[in-house]
């Protein structure tokens, strides 16, 4: 028996689950894009009232907006390192997808700026992106679109998996294929060296 | 709780992922990874990248400072967290951080003041009790004078800097200058071989009225403007008579306010704590002036006086051993948190 504590902090939702064996035993979420800082600690304080011991860790490692995402990344490696358990990474992305049973459709979440993160899944595999672009750009593809961003841009109006699912992510992680290290931003930061700058 | 609890501190607010361990008031570790290089082509701290440096330094400075202090994450008492001020999105990579090691450990999350944490450091250098003192915190971001009665539960505001801080002061000029980022060890350097008093740059907020309507707030931005309008005008100036004299302004004037603050709170004690505390010129002028005024002077470390962990850690220890209330779970980062509130609820 393995239990797993799942984070997802990529959009608007801040996202816990507990997962055993495939199964989802708890979960919680807390919607507000500034909120995560203050929601996840007491999600996964929530949680572990109701399951103390967990195995592993899963994350979403975005794409997202950064601090949001800071927030469950450095939540999650920091659990990890204190219980002395494995985390896992995974794109956010991923977990929306794994829901929906299309042979050729597109997730995006909102990248703000009037952007979406998205990626492009055909039979079951991410095909494109992880990116970030325009929904103008995603929309001429001309597939079904999901994802928080989808439905912000009109690109659907699905209001159904809009965010990561919690069983999922911990799903995706059994195949190591799946796993990723770094947090994924997409864009560089904002920022102009002095040598650069216009008087 | 332990009387020497062992403490674990995260600091993030600007540009060092540092963190320290204390066991009461003995320093086990101190470790820091700075992303000041990243930031130097931009003429300061870029807050993006800053976070994102946090993000990756984070279990690295983890498992050094576990190395350095030979504790295990499980000896814990405590976890200790800057949670304001500072950069938002780099404060929340701390607080996010050691809100899971707190969870995770099931152990107590101080989130505590920077400022505070700042003053606090002191006692990993002196054994003597820094209660009552007045405080003079001097960094990049901030300028204050404080009185502490006590530094888990008590500190007071007397006056701050109404514009620019004072290491903020040292990093435009130090541009202007052509000395490069960060400014104040730059000048500092600069000023060795230059003559104090070759110009006489303006004190801001010592004229007659601001003793006696302001008398402990701070105005950097006129010596500023004095400043450069001194360099437009003198094309041939001598940049290290430029720096001492800059440099001389600033120290002044700090003193001159820390001194009076001591004087009319009757306390004889002054601490000097901040990223701007490691410059050379004050630490030498603070001793002559208060060895003059029968003042105790403490000043940390100069590695102590930069952002580090030790100082999170160290703030949090005294919280533990004072019995006062952890944190609940789920605090925020508050960037601009008052140093009059020592420990988030």
């Amino acid at each position: 028996m393995s239990i797993c504590l799942a984070i997802d902090t990529s959009t608007s939702r801040t996202s816990v689950g507990l997962v055993e064996d495939g199964a989802l035993l708890w979960h919680g979420f807390q919607d507000g894009a500034t909120a995560h800082g203050s929601a996840l600690p007491q999600l996964v304080s929530q949680g572990l009232a109701q399951q103390s011991k967990v195995d592993q860790v899963v994350v979403g490692m975005g794409p997202g907006p950064y601090t949001g995402l800071r927030v469950g990344i450095a939540f999650a490696i920091s659990f990890g390192r204190a219980r002395g358990i494995p985390v896992t990474g995974i794109c956010s992305l991923d977990a929306i997808a794994a829901l929906i049973h299309e042979d050729d459709f597109v997730v995006a979440t909102d990248a703000r700026r009037k952007e979406i993160y998205w990626a492009r899944y055909i039979n079951g595999v991410r095909t494109e992106g992880p990116s970030v672009d325009l929904p103008k750009f995603v929309a001429a593809i001309g597939v079904s679109a999901f994802g928080e961003g989808s439905f912000k841009y009109q690109l659907t109006t699905n209001e159904e998996f809009l965010f990561p699912d919690m069983a999922s992510l911990v799903e995706l992680s059994k195949n190591s294929d799946n796993k990723i290290n770094e947090a994924m931003y997409l864009r560089r930061p904002d920022a102009v060296p002095t040598s650069e700058r216009t008087q | 709780m332990s009387a020497q609890p062992l403490v674990l501190g995260i600091e993030t607010s600007c540009d060092e992922t540092a963190i320290g361990i204390v066991r009461g008031r003995t320093l086990l570790a101190n470790v820091i990874a700075s992303s000041v290089d990243e930031h130097a082509r931009f003429g300061g701290v870029v807050p993006e990248i800053a976070s994102r440096a946090h993000l990756e330094a984070m279990l690295p400075m983890l498992d050094q400072a576990l190395l350095q202090a030979k504790v295990s994450l499980k000896d814990l008492d405590a976890v200790s967290v800057t949670a304001g001020p500072g950069l938002v999105g780099a404060l929340l990579v701390g607080v996010a951080s050691a809100s899971g090691l707190a969870l995770g450990l099931g152990k107590p999350l101080y989130g505590v003041n920077h400022l505070a944490a700042h003053v606090s450091v002191d006692l990993l250098t002196h054994a003597n009790a820094i209660e009552p003192t007045i405080a003079l915190l001097v960094s990049g971001g901030h300028s204050s004078l404080l009185q502490v009665d006590d530094i888990t539960s008590s500190v007071v505001k007397l006056g701050e800097s109404m514009d620019d801080a004072a290491g903020e002061a040292f990093d435009k000029i130090a541009r202007v200058m052509g000395l490069g980022f960060p400014g104040g060890p730059a000048i500092d350097r600069e000023s060795n071989n230059g003559n104090s008093t070759a110009i006489d740059f303006p004190r801001g907020l010592t004229q007659s009225q601001d003793w006696r309507e302001r008398p402990f707030d701070f105005s950097f931005s006129g010596l500023k403007t004095a400043v450069a309008r001194y360099l437009e005008a003198t094309p041939d100036y001598v940049r290290a008579d430029v720096a001492a004299s800059f440099q001389e302004a600033i120290v002044d004037v700090l003193l001159q306010k820390a001194l009076l603050a001591c004087k009319k709170s009757g306390i004889d004690s002054l601490v000097i704590a901040g990223g701007v505390a490691a410059n050379s010129r004050l630490r030498h002028v603070a001793q002559e002036r208060c060895d003059g005024a029968k003042i105790r002077l403490r000043i940390p470390a100069p590695a102590l006086c930069t952002d580090n962990g030790a100082m999170v850690a160290a703030l949090g220890s005294l919280m533990a051993a004072a019995g006062r209330p952890a944190s609940t779970i789920g605090i925020d980062a508050d960037s601009s948190l008052s140093v009059t509130c020592v420990s988030v609820a």
